[in-house]
This record gives structure tokens, C-alpha cells and sequence, in this order.
């Protein structure tokens, strides 16, 4: 039923008339359903289309261009997506060879491969398509104008008393403040040692910011953890100067005498495994760290008496 | 003021303070009064006064000696000899990597005598926590004249004149950044300092901080004025908490003494310092990235143009200058535009801090003028290879840099030169690799930071440097096939030239360089499955050398997967099927009897 001559005459490609009939290629045959109109849909209409294809576009919704219709830039060139996307919605609806269905549903596919058999189904827009012309003057004068939406209900984040306590005088300082939020975890992180999840939802409320922001920010940074963390954090520095001096194989070597990857706790919540890109301390490379405590030059060997010592005695500072 | 007859200079920076610092103050002021020198010696802490492989380090002044790899126990005798009797003690003096000789004075030390102080001005003086001790090396001075002489587009022109280039890495123009934010209209205006400093192996931001923290601040204010900013932040890395603490004081002094707040010095200028804690993000260190970071909003990178200077923290033309940059100035107002251009190369004005780390003897922070060659610093200052080892390579600007080979030692420093070879200047660090670093892994080390710090906005670095650093890493592992080293070099460049930030723009510049200047070692690892180096684990073996094993078992009792074996005082042998080349025993062995080897021998 389709025929290169059904091409739109300015496809280059096309050239119908200087061609004879007789010599071009075998035209090609049958049909093509796509199903949904988004970008990539009209894109491949368009496409099979200008190949000389008949296309069937089934969209859901009841106009066709999806999502990007819905955006105002694209990555990476940050171009204009309505400036991408209009002049294809218009191809399209123009285009010869692509028949759009709307407001549509595929019900049913069957055969194989070259013979499909295909039941759409489209769903009533309690108007007589064969009449409408589109004018808009319906639109216009349908009384109902607004719909309601309600805001959605508040979450009261209730708090333990000593919680409360705490995020207090965080909040009071940070409140009201702008980029408030980046400080206001370092104040958590330094109290609970980690980002504890009910914590995080009192930030949320309190601070009047999505959840989904609070998660992304916590998410982002290195410094913080939502995992409660141990008693002594040991940190392994990653710096280059470390690295170069055996950095990875004390990791390696803190990873067997913990028996646990880096990034866990020990089940005892006594010692966290963590690296860290650089402390700074290049001079006494390789270093561990230690909570606060910096052991510089370090040895595997020195590693059970390391431990030991943290376990043993509590608080007592050591000097590598 | 009380005036002591001898002043002992402590240094208390965070790497001294790691080997027991404070234990030393402590003992010394015992120590002291023990021999009632109370009222003639005074003890004062400064910050990264020396060099920091060889903590604790002390000087003693006006006798300009210094003494290194303090113990607690040496410091009765010290105080005893050299405070009470006028004797220095040679035993813990520096020696001459060469002659073996005792070195006295601290300025005749190679790798103090060659350095040019202008951002370290202050290094190893002053207590960084007393602001009198600043203003008496003639802090604050620069900032009463800028307030009272000159206009802020004259200081703005000093500096352009000066030459200063921002020493963040990128070297823009730090007179030229200054003036498109002064000329812009749009008010109020913002200073930020940026001391996030991400890359691993760089730590001078943290020394200068912690060693002077008021020439900051009195660079930051110059810098306000000439730029009409009125409030300023400093974006410290979270992983400095010295560095932070010191500076939270010296700004509560500042504020105490009215240079910082309202109507400073009574001129109607009004500026504040607002200290602000970054959280371990790498890709905060790129300065749009650091600006949604102030404002509270996830840390990825923005387009640019609009430049910081046009649309900057909360919309308003922000300046973003480097820490070292910041403390350049008090010294280019002092001392003038000419003096400061006189030093250096033609394009790359003064001095630059470089943290001089990795396998070398004097790892430390050096301050050197522009064009001073790579063999000076490795040589002269950094005083060469340890243990007799070949120097292979350096790496300047981390993550973002390349590595320069031996061939390129005489290299003048500068932003241009470094460049043509591969690297950049970047905030300053030089690591040092000898013999025994293998350049395909400090690439995948590199690239596998980058990979992780990348903020995964741009497909090109997010993917790029993921199929990168798989192919480095099946490379190590001794799975790399021909036409890897082509396609390392294929996605890099398409990396370099797709990426939005300069976190993927320079992430595989590591790479590129070093397949550039060691590309046999990528085709050994390639082709005969070998790492020259001996460090890639799945292409090396370890072994036993079977002269020097005494058969102590000490290296037997410490291997976590018993794959060694040997009766006592009989050599020992190494099970290679058990051994998972951890490196223990070879940490453990006091005879240097365990041998890697590139697993030819049987």
C-alpha cells in the first residue's frame, strides 16, 4: 500500500521523478505499528515514514510528544526542548504516512513476525471526531475551569525527648537561614556521629525542604553515613603519597584483621572501616587515622597492637 | 612584653602533632622549670615550620638551630646542653643526605636555604594563635594602607601589575578576575576563599592555615575591598579539623581587634568571615559546584558562562580565589608590583607552594620561585631518592595533572611549561615516585578517585572513566588485550573534550600522560603479561631469598594464609599457590629476605 512516491517531495533522498520506476530498489511493503508518541516514538515514525513505510502511532494520552513536551532544557547542550521537539510533533501530524491514534490503548497483539495482527483500543472522548475541528470555543466556555488540589497532609516527626534535646539548638541556628542545610548535618553527623533516618525527617519538616533533597544532600558527601557507625572509626588515607608507600594493602590488611570490607562496622559497633582520599599528612605517608588520633608512618605489623589498644583500654590515646 | 632571652619554636602542625608534638611541649615545660629557665626561655607553637617527613621538629632562636625526630626522652638532655649550658646537640640535627655531616644552622639546611618565602612568610615564626605575634611582622599593615591610600580600582590594578595568576591550578588572572567583578553593578558581591582542597597529595592550603591563618584573612579582606564585597566565605575541607580550629580563633582575635566587621579601621568598609565545612566532596573544589554546595543545593557543576564573577553564590558577581593566592597579597601591597614581577618567569609571576611528598628524603612544603627546574626541587631541596633508589617520575596536580618523566627533570616550572608537558601546575602537589612505582597503577589509582569523586552529571565522565578505568584495571590484572592503549587514549580525549566541568576535562589527564612518556610499561603489562615495577599483584610472585633467610619465623607467624613454611633457623619458602601477596612479610622481615619478582624464576 505504500510506495516511494508517497515520500514528501523534499526528502533529498527521494528523487522520484528522475528515477525509473523499473530500476529502483524494491519498494518496500506492509505496515508499522509504534506504540507511544513520546521523542523516540515520533522519532521512529518519522524515520520509517520517510523510508516509505505506513505507520501506526499509538499514543495513550490524547496528544502526542510525551515528556520532553513537558521540559524546558536538554543535556547536554542545555538546548531548548520545545525547540527540539515542536517541529517534529508538526511532521508528524502532517506527515502522509503516519496515522495517529490517540487516546488509545493496544488491547491485543498476535501472529509473528510480518503478520501481526493488532486490536487498538481507543477510548471515548464523548465528542464526534468526524465533526470536531478543534476550534477551541468548547474549551473556552466549559464552566468548570479549576480543578482542587489539596495540600497534601503535614507529617508531624515526633521526636524522643533527648533527640529533641539535641536538634534543638541546631535547628534555632540554622533556621530561616539560606544553604542552611550542609551545616546543619555537620552539627548531626558531630552529635550522633551519623545521619540517623528519624533525624533526617525532623530536618526535612523543620527546615521546610523535601525529604528527597535532605537524602540527596546526605547521600552526596563522603563525611556523612547513614549507617551508625563505630565507637573508633578507623580510616585508611587513599592520598597519592600514601598509595604510592603501600596505602591499599593496609587497607587490605585492616579488611582481614576486622574480617569486613571497607564501608562496614564491626558487629560489636566497635571499629568502622572507612578510607579517605587525603588527610593532608603526605610527609608521614602512610597514615591511619584513628577517630582524631593520627598515626603516621604506619606498618602493617602495627596493626593488632592498634586495635588491641583501642579495645582495651577505652579512651586511652596512643602514639604510633 | 616580656622579653626571653631564648625563644624554642615547637611546631604544632596536624603531621607533627600525628608523631607526638604536644607530648614534647609537654616534657619541655617540665623540663624548663626543672632547671628554672621559666623566666629566660619561652616555648611557642607554630605551624608547618619544617620539614614534615622529619616531626617533631624544633628551633631554637636566635641561634637559629634546629633539631628533628624528637623524642620524648631526648628532651631533658636538649634542654639541659643547648638551653642551659649553650651547647647545641649535634645528635639530633639534620644530616646532610651526602657528607653525613651534622647540619647546625637552620638556614644553611638545603631545603630551607633554597626556598623563597612570600605565601609561608610567616612560617615557622609566629604562634598562629596569637594575633599580636602577626601584627608584629607587620600584619594588617597592607590592609591600613589599602583602607587609607588607595582606591579599590588601584588596588585591583596593583595586582594586575604584579602579575599575581590564581594558584588554584588554572592560573587565571587574578587582576583581571577582580576587575569584571568590580565593574559589575549588581550588588551585594561575595568572597569566597577556596581551601576545599581535594586533591590527594596536596596539603599546602592546610599548611598555610594552620601556620598563618591572619595573612589569610588580611589577603581576604584586601581582596574585599578591591572587589566591593562586603561578606566572605571560607569553604574548608571537613577532614582539617586543626586547620578549621585555628582559623575559627583567628578570626574571633580579628573580629576583637575591629579588622573584621563594621567600619574597619574607620574607613566605612564593612566585611565578615563566614567559615564554611565542606563534606568530602572532590568535585567541591570546582568552583560552580562550590557555589550550590554554600547555597544548600546539591554539589554538581553548572555551565559556564555565567562566570562566579557575573551570576556567582546566590546570584550575586562572586570572586573564588585560591588560600595561597589570598596570602600572596598582604606581601604584593607591602612590598609593591615591581618586586613581585621581578620574580619569576615572564608569564608566571613569583613563587608557589608545592607539598613535596611520596619517595623522597625531604617531603615537605617548599615555597620556590617561578622557573625553578624539577631537578632542583627533587635534588637540592627534596634532597633525592631514598634508599639509593632510581627516580622514575613526578606527578604535579593530582587527579588532574599528568606525571613528567626523568627526561623532562629540567623543566622550568611554570603554568605554560607544565602544560606542554602533560601535567599543569594544579594547587601544587609533587609526588615523587622512584623505581618501584608502576605507572599503569598510579594511572588506575587516579582514575579510579576521579571515578568515584565524579558527580555523574555528564554521561561522558560518569561512563567514560568507569570503561576506562576497567580496562586499567583489566590491564593490572593481566588481562589486557592489543588496542587497549589506543582506546584508553580514544575515550580520553573524548572525556576531556565532552565534560562540562574541569573534574572531567583533567580526569584522564593522568592517563594520557603517562601512556604518553611510559608507554613500554603499558605494552610490557600488555604483551608479556609483566609489571616492570613490581607492583601489579596478579602479575608479580614473592619469594624467599634463601642467603639472607635467617629462619627467624617471624614472617611465618604474621602471614594470614600460612603460605609459609620452614623450620627454625632453616630457610623458608613461600607457598605460591596459598600466598595472596599481601605484602606482610615483607613489612615484617628484619633481613630484607622476602624478593618480589616478576614471576620468572622458578
Amino acid at each position: 500500500m505504500t510506495s516511494s512516491g508517497t515520500l514528501e517531495p523534499s526528502n533529498p533522498g527521494s528523487a522520484s521523478s528522475q528515477v525509473p520506476s523499473d530500476a529502483s530498489p524494491p519498494s518496500p511493503v506492509g505496515a508499522v505499528l509504534v506504540v507511544g508518541a513520546g521523542i523516540a516514538g515520533i522519532q521512529s515514525s518519522l524515520d520509517l515514514a520517510d523510508s516509505g513505510f505506513k505507520v501506526y502511532l499509538v499514543e495513550n494520552t490524547p496528544a502526542i510528544g510525551g515528556t520532553m513536551a513537558q521540559l524546558d532544557k536538554t543535556f547536554p547542550t542545555n538546548d531548548c526542548a520545545m525547540c527540539i521537539v515542536s517541529p517534529k510533533l508538526v511532521d508528524c501530524g502532517r506527515h502522509p504516512n503516519i496515522e495517529l491514534i490517540t487516546n488509545a490503548e493496544l488491547a491485543e497483539l498476535t501472529g509473528t513476525p510480518g503478520n501481526f495482527v493488532v486490536t487498538v483500543k481507543k477510548k471515548p472522548r464523548y465528542v464526534d471526531e468526524d465533526k470536531c475541528t478543534g476550534c477551541g470555543l468548547c474549551m473556552e466556555n466549559c464552566p468548570v475551569t479549576k480543578a482542587v488540589y489539596l495540600d497534601q497532609e503535614k507529617v508531624e516527626v515526633k521526636l524522643e525527648p533527648d533527640d529533641l534535646k539535641r536538634m534543638r539548638s541546631i535547628i534555632e541556628e540554622y533556621k530561616d537561614k539560606e544553604g542552611a542545610l550542609l551545616p546543619a548535618l555537620h552539627d548531626i553527623n558531630i552529635s550522633y556521629s551519623y545521619l540517623p533516618e528519624h533525624v533526617l525527617r525532623y530536618v526535612s519538616e523543620e527546615l521546610d525542604m523535601p525529604l528527597s533533597l535532605v537524602y540527596q544532600i546526605a547521600t552526596f558527601y563522603n563525611a556523612f553515613s547513614l549507617k551508625p557507625r563505630g565507637e573508633y572509626t578507623v580510616k585508611v588515607c587513599m592520598g597519592t603519597a600514601c598509595y604510592i608507600k603501600g596505602g591499599n594493602r593496609i587497607l587490605e590488611a585492616f579488611e582481614r584483621a576486622l574480617g569486613m570490607k571497607v564501608g562496614n562496622t564491626t558487629e560489636d559497633l566497635t571499629f568502622g572501616l572507612e578510607t579517605i582520599s587525603c588527610f593532608g599528612c603526605c610527609g608521614q605517608a602512610p597514615v591511619v587515622v584513628v577517630n582524631e588520633d593520627l598515626h603516621g608512618h604506619f606498618r602493617i605489623s602495627q596493626i593488632p597492637k592498634l586495635l588491641r589498644s583501642y579495645k582495651e583500654a577505652g579512651n586511652v590515646k596512643t602514639e604510633a | 612584653m616580656k622579653v626571653y632571652r631564648t625563644n624554642v619554636m615547637l611546631c604544632t602542625c596536624t603531621m607533627c602533632v600525628s608523631v607526638g608534638a604536644l607530648a614534647i611541649r609537654k616534657r619541655l615545660e617540665e623540663e624548663i622549670k626543672k632547671q628554672n629557665l621559666e623566666d629566660e626561655i619561652q616555648v611557642i607553637l607554630t605551624g608547618s615550620s619544617w620539614l614534615c617527613t622529619r616531626g617533631p621538629t624544633l628551633i631554637v632562636q636566635p641561634d637559629d638551630v634546629v633539631y628533628q625526630f624528637l623524642k620524648e626522652e631526648d628532651i631533658p638532655h636538649l634542654v639541659e646542653e643547648h638551653l642551659l649550658k649553650g651547647r647545641p646537640v649535634k645528635s639530633l640535627m639534620y644530616v646532610h643526605p651526602e657528607t653525613l655531616y651534622p647540619i647546625e644552622k637552620l638556614h644553611d639546611v638545603p631545603f630551607y636555604r633554597d626556598q623563597r618565602l612570600i605565601a609561608l612568610w610567616n612560617r615557622g615564626i609566629i604562634d598562629p594563635d596569637q594575633i599580636d605575634e602577626y601584627i608584629a611582622r607587620d600584619g594588617y599593615k597592607a590592609l591600613a594602607k589599602v583602607l587609607k591610600d588607595m582606591t579599590p580600582a588601584e588596588v585591583v590594578q596593583e595586582i594586575a601589575d604584579a602579575g599575581l595568576r590564581g594558584r588554584g591550578g588554572a592560573g587565571f588572572p587574578t587582576g583581571r578576575k577582580w576587575e569584571f567583578c568590580r565593574s559589575n553593578p549588581n550588588t551585594p558581591k561575595y568572597l569566597i576563599c577556596n581551601a576545599d582542597e581535594g586533591d590527594p597529595g596536596a596539603f599546602m592550603d592546610r599548611s598555610i592555615i594552620e601556620a598563618d591563618p591572619h595573612s589569610l584573612i588580611e589577603g581576604m579582606l584586601i581582596a574585599a575591598y578591591a572587589i566591593g564585597a562586603s561578606k566572605g566565605y571560607v569553604y574548608i575541607r571537613i577532614e582539617y579539623p586543626l586547620a578549621i580550629k585555628r582559623l575559627i580563633s583567628a578570626t574571633a582575635q580579628a573580629r576583637e581587634y575591629g579588622l573584621l566587621g563594621e567600619d574597619i579601621f574607620g574607613s566605612g568598609f564593612d566585611f565578615d568571615i563566614e567559615i564554611f565545612r565542606g563534606a568530602g566532596a572532590f568535585v567541591c573544589g570546582e568552583e560552580t559546584s562550590l557555589i550550590h554546595s554554600i547555597e544548600g543545593r546539591p554539589a554538581e557543576p553548572a555551565q559556564k558562562p555565567p562566570f562566579p564573577v557575573q551570576r556567582g553564590v546566590f546570584g550575586k558577581p562572586t570572586v573564588i580565589n585560591n588560600v595561597e593566592t589570598l596570602t600572596n597579597l598582604p606581601r604584593i601591597i607591602n612590598f609593591g608590583a615591581e618586586w613581585f614581577a621581578a620574580i619569576g618567569t615572564e608569564k608566571s609571576k613569583g613563587t608557589k607552594v608545592f607539598s613535596l611528598a611520596g619517595n623522597i628524603n625531604n617531603a615537605g612544603l617548599v615555597e620556590v620561585p617561578m622557573g625553578i627546574t624539577l631537578r632542583r626541587i627533587v635534588y637540592d631541596i627534596g634532597g633525592g631518592i631514598p634508599n639509593g633508589k632510581e627516580f622514575k617520575a613526578v606527578q604535579t596536580g593530582g587527579p588532574s595533572g599528568g606525571v613528567i618523566p626523568k627526561s623532562l627533570l629540567d623543566l622550568p616550572v611554570d603554568y605554560e611549561r607544565l602544560q606542554e608537558a602533560g601535567a599543569i601546575m594544579g594547587s601544587g602537589g609533587l609526588i615523587v615516585m622512584d623505581e618501584d612505582s608502576c605507572m599503569v597503577d598510579i594511572a588506575k589509582y587516579f582514575i579510579e578517585f576521579t571515578k568515584d569523586e565524579s558527580c555523574g552529571r555528564c554521561t561522558s565522565c560518569r561512563e567514560g572513566l568507569a570503561a576506562m578505568h576497567e580496562i586499567l584495571t583489566n590491564i593490572c590484572e593481566g588481562r589486557g588485550k592489543e588496542g587497549d592503549i589506543e582506546l584508553l587514549e580514544e575515550l580520553g580525549e573524548a572525556t576531556k573534550e565532552a565534560s562540562l566541568c574541569g573534574l572531567g576535562k583533567t580526569a584522564p589527564n593522568p592517563v594520557l600522560s603517562a601512556v604518553r612518556h611510559f608507554r613500554n610499561e603499558y605494552v610490557a603489562h600488555i604483551r608479556d603479561k609483566k609489571c616492570p615495577a613490581k607492583v601489579c599483584k596478579a602479575l608479580i610472585e614473592y619469594e624467599v631469598d634463601k642467603d639472607k633467610c635467617t629462619g627467624c619465623t617471624l614472617c611465618a607467624r604474621n602471614c594470614p594464609s600460612q603460605a609459609i613454611t620452614g623450620g627454625k633457623k632453616k630457610p623458608h619458602s613461600i607457598d605460591r599457590t596459598k600466598c595472596i601477596k599481601c605484602g606482610v612479610c615483607i613489612d615484617v622481615c628484619k633481613f630484607d629476605a622476602i624478593l618480589v619478582t616478576t614471576g620468572e624464576s622458578p
